[in-house]
């Protein structure tokens, strides 16, 4: 009882940083979880990972230590766990004020440690700074290039005008 | 000094900012992500923001596009409300993850043939198709058919796209009813029997290149063709001698099987052999008379249906009916044949078993036992049963199990009929209201979808009617009218629609006694084609009458 869950193990970020936490909160990743049960001797061998730099896996582990109590993510909830709606907990909410550079590691680096419920909160972040803007607004939002022409993009808007006034 | 440190403080800032600013104010770090990471994204908003994100690059116009988004907005809008309307599906509705995509929810629920057809489907293009359905958008486009008034009108029916046209002068004639909308073949038929009287298709036909029709003629003779789609010709397939049976009023089509119904009230089935070396454009032989009923209690306007399974062929016959007391009411003829003929069951059902009681006869005794008070209010129990008196309907429509019939009173009546090995019966009507005038023509298809359209031409509804009335959640949207919508032309089309108003306005007050003349009514609705209506999954169509009988299809496209 008492060991497993306060038991260690040592990140090593792309960086070459090594950051030691907590086993139960480095397992909110799938990734990380699955390498710990290949490597059979935990806390021993430090892990890399790969992809993501210092600041980045500090800024996950943070998330994954205040969710480290939430029930497990089931196999079978792709599709409908993601009920449509973009709300977000209060914390997560404060949790992603962050720059949109930050925001969108944060996104790949959930992605890439395979923690499912942080991309979604990473997605539904991305989506909310869509969510009611005119396309103007969101080319300006995210610097996106319009490679349509005026005429493209008129077209494209009277095909869709059905969708728009809902 | 301050302005010095000022520039110190702005170099510092500059030092510390300047990656993070300049990298995000010119990098489009959303687009650098992934294309499944952004669909992520993507599948978070709603589909008017999906609408707007298609318009900011051709990159975002297909990634907002996705199919597999827009069949999980599909789902949730169309297919997931449903499951709380079928009966049986209900608990599937508590535990909604069940039911997402399972596959067997999704077989009861689904358009199975969106998947059947074994093409990609395009989700997007299935929404708006939905959409527009449950807001009556749809863009209005005519086809003018005949200059003169046929007699008896033209014969129309639609399937798979097509829309099927008899009339003498004109003989057999196909319209495609998408896209540029074009007669794709005619003929004239090949011996003169007097006018066209009725008109089937086969729907149980696959594979499609050719559809076969059974057209039944006044002098009691009917003939076979085939509609080869792509050469784009009739084909004669079979001609069968007049008959002193009387005009044909009713066909009904399932090859080899056919059935024909004429005036004098004598059904007859019939059923061609096989014949693997003839070609599909030579003539059959002659069928074989298989059955034949004589019935006394059908009355048009009625609907046959021809439904052949690997054991047995069911034809079932769905007619009005008159009673003495209780106006009209209907009544539907089951006969099941084996594969030879053979009579296996033939059930009559009608729905004043349920909804009437037989008032001559029960009210007396009833009146016998009962002190005078409560008489009294029996009294006005009959009279709001005799409110309830059905005129003689316009229209009657049979899709198993759904029953549809219009009145002249503004209103329509959904039956739902039961059918299984023990019973047939049907149920006590439901009253639909939300036409504001007379009810010429209606048409009830698979699922509970129906469309109605008002005598002038100038109403069309659509309906859900899944499910029928049996929840108190169908009650409820029967009680507040939410049960259908009326079909509007789309904004672009408004000039066009506004000015066949004005037509239809015009024939009204310039010739008031012609079609709006109620002495004419009875005779108007004795003919089975006045307010014809058919649809499917894609568009509306209604043949519709101008002054000096000119007529025209009239074709409402909600893609």
């Amino acid at each position: 009882m008492a060991g497993e869950g306060e038991q260690m193990v040592k990140l090593v970020s792309s960086d070459q940083v090594e950051i030691p936490v907590e086993r139960k909160v480095a397992e909110r990743s799938m990734l990380i979880k699955n390498m710990i049960e290949d490597l059979g001797a935990p806390g021993e061998e430090p892990i890399p990972i790969m992809n993501v730099s210092e600041p980045v896996l500090r800024k996950v582990l943070e998330w994954c230590t205040h969710h480290k109590n939430d029930p497990a993510p089931t196999q079978d909830d792709d599709a409908d766990s993601r009920k449509k709606t973009t709300d977000i907990e209060d914390w997560d909410q404060k949790f992603m004020q962050v720059d949109q550079e930050m925001l969108f590691e944060i996104i790949l680096a959930a992605n890439y440690m395979d923690i499912k419920a942080l991309l979604d909160v990473g997605c539904k972040t991305v989506a909310n700074m869509i969510k009611g803007k005119s396309p103007e607004e969101i080319r300006k939002t995210f610097n996106i290039q319009n490679d349509f022409t005026p005429e493209e993009e008129d077209q494209i808007r009277r095909e869709n005008e059905w969708a728009e006034d809902r | 000094m301050g302005k010095r440190s000022r520039e110190e403080e702005d170099e510092a800032a500059a030092k510390e900012r300047p990656t993070k600013c300049t990298r995000s104010s010119t990098d489009d770090l959303l687009s650098k992500l992934s294309d499944e990471l952004i669909l992520r994204v993507l599948a978070f908003l709603p589909v008017s923001q999906l609408a707007v994100c298609q318009r900011l690059s051709s990159k975002y116009h297909t990634l907002a596009g996705d199919s597999q988004i827009w069949k999980s907005h599909y789902y949730n809008r169309f297919v997931r409300p449903r499951a709380s309307r079928l009966p049986g599906l209900k608990e599937l509705d508590d535990s909604s993850h069940s039911l997402h995509f399972a596959s067997k929810a999704s077989r009861w629920l689904d358009d199975e043939h969106l998947v059947e057809r074994g093409r990609k489907t395009n989700w997007k293009r299935q929404y708006k198709l939905r959409h527009n359905w449950t807001k009556g958008t749809c863009a209005v486009n005519e086809i003018p058919v005949a200059e003169e008034a046929a007699v008896p009108p033209l014969l129309v029916q639609m399937h798979d796209g097509i829309i099927y046209m008899a009339d003498q002068t004109d003989g057999l004639r196909a319209w495609t009813a998408q896209g540029e909308r074009k007669l794709i073949a005619q003929r004239a038929f090949e011996k003169d029997h007097g006018p066209p009287t009725a008109l089937a298709i086969d729907t149980q036909q696959h594979p499609e290149p050719t559809s076969t029709l059974l057209v039944g003629f006044q002098d009691g003779a009917f003939a076979m063709y085939a509609l080869q789609v792509d050469e784009e010709k009739f084909v004669p397939r079979y001609g069968h001698e007049a008959s002193s049976n009387g005009v044909v009023s009713a066909v009904a089509v399932a090859y080899p099987y056919a059935v024909t119904m004429t005036a004098t009230h004598l059904m007859s089935l019939y059923r061609f052999s096989r014949q693997a070396d003839k070609a599909e454009t030579e003539m059959l032989d002659p069928p074989r008379l298989l059955y034949s009923l004589k019935s006394h209690n059908v009355w048009p306007p009625l609907s046959t249906s021809l439904r052949k399974s690997e054991r047995n062929i069911t034809i079932s016959i769905a007619y009005a009916l008159p009673t003495y007391l209780s106006g009209w009411t209907v009544g539907i003829q089951e006969v099941k044949l084996d594969l030879t003929g053979k009579l296996l069951d033939s059930r009559l059902a009608s729905a004043i078993d349920q909804h009437y009681r037989p008032l001559a006869f029960s009210l007396p005794p009833m009146m016998q036992h009962l002190p005078l008070p409560v008489s009294g209010s029996l009294a006005t129990a009959t009279m709001m049963e005799m409110r309830h008196i059905h005129s003689k309907p316009t229209s009657l429509s049979y899709t198993h199990p759904y029953l549809l019939v219009s009145h002249p009173d503004n209103t329509l009546t959904l039956y739902l009929v039961t059918s299984n090995t023990e019973s047939l019966c049907i149920s006590a009507g439901s009253r639909l209201w939300g036409h504001t005038s007379s009810v010429s023509g209606a048409h009830v298809a698979a699922r509970g979808k129906a469309v109605s359209v008002s005598r002038r031409g100038d109403e069309l509804r659509v309906w859900e009617l899944e499910g029928g009335f049996a929840s108190t959640a169908a009650r409820k949207r029967l009680a507040s009218g939410e049960l259908s919508v009326q079909i509007r032309a789309e904004k672009r089309v408004m000039h066009e629609a506004a000015q066949a108003g004005l037509d239809l306005t015009s024939v009204g007050s310039a010739a008031p006694d012609k079609a709006d003349d109620g002495t004419e009514d009875g005779a108007a609705e004795l003919t089975l084609t006045r307010g014809w209506i058919g649809f499917d999954d894609e568009q509306v169509v209604v043949l519709k009458e101008r002054s000096g009988g000119r007529q025209a299809l009239v074709v409402y496209d909600f893609t």
